[in-house]
């Protein structure tokens, strides 16, 4: 799976979550472009890729991340594994 | 009251509890909501709308969600994060229901478990069912 197809995944699981089904999210996105993304937010985020793409996160992984940009390369990394 | 943590936890671990309905807790589920529809309070109503009795409030049963993850899935280290509820049957007074909850997934990253629960009545009835996200606060 290539960055641009896992960031489609990865919208269509923030579409999800926040309920908007006509969000866009880029690389660049990160929680000051979405207001409802706080912290409890977010976990429901991580809990839905793991699930959506059969992963697993550690804290230290996550909590670096600056952007979905990150988060995408973070999952690629994961899945060639 | 149990005390788990993060590390206690695994997929499968199973919780559950008996609890009676009483009409106190119609009485007291009114008082703290407010919710004065006469399903829930008087039985002619209610047998006039098909029930055989008044019908205990959704939200009321559904109380017992938050017992199962607040005393015994985790316990004491419990914080809810969400719960979505599912209807299926009413409750009445001097049910007798069953609440049972199974951890289906951890996220160890944010130390956050859901537990997939259902509440039946005495017949085996499924009165409603639920999944519940919960945080451990240790």
């Amino acid at each position: 799976m290539n960055e641009a197809q896992i960031l489609a995944v990865v919208q269509n699981v923030f579409r999800d979550v926040f309920d908007v089904e006509d969000l866009i999210i880029s690389n660049e996105t990160n929680s000051e472009h979405i207001e409802d993304w706080d912290s409890l937010m977010h976990i429901n985020l991580v809990v839905a890729i793991e699930k959506e793409l059969k992963i697993k996160f550690n804290l230290l992984e996550l909590q670096d991340l600056k952007n979905v940009g990150e988060m995408v390369k973070l999952i690629q990394d994961k899945l060639e594994k | 009251m149990n005390e788990y943590r993060i590390s206690d936890l695994s997929v499968g671990l199973q919780a559950s509890f008996e609890v009676e309905v009483t009409n106190l807790m119609f009485d007291q589920f009114l008082a703290m909501s407010g919710d004065n529809n006469p399903l829930h309070l008087d039985p002619t109503f209610a047998k006039e709308r098909g029930f055989k009795d008044r019908v205990a409030y959704g939200l009321m049963t559904s109380s017992f969600y938050s017992k199962l993850a607040g005393v015994y899935l985790p316990g004491k280290n419990a914080v809810l994060h969400g719960i979505d509820i599912t209807f299926r049957k009413p409750a009445f007074s001097s049910d007798r229901l069953q609440v049972e909850g199974t951890i289906s997934f951890i996220n160890e990253a944010y130390g956050q478990i859901e537990i997939k629960a259902s509440i039946t009545n005495g017949n085996g009835e499924l009165i409603s069912k639920a999944k519940i996200k919960v945080g451990l606060s240790v």
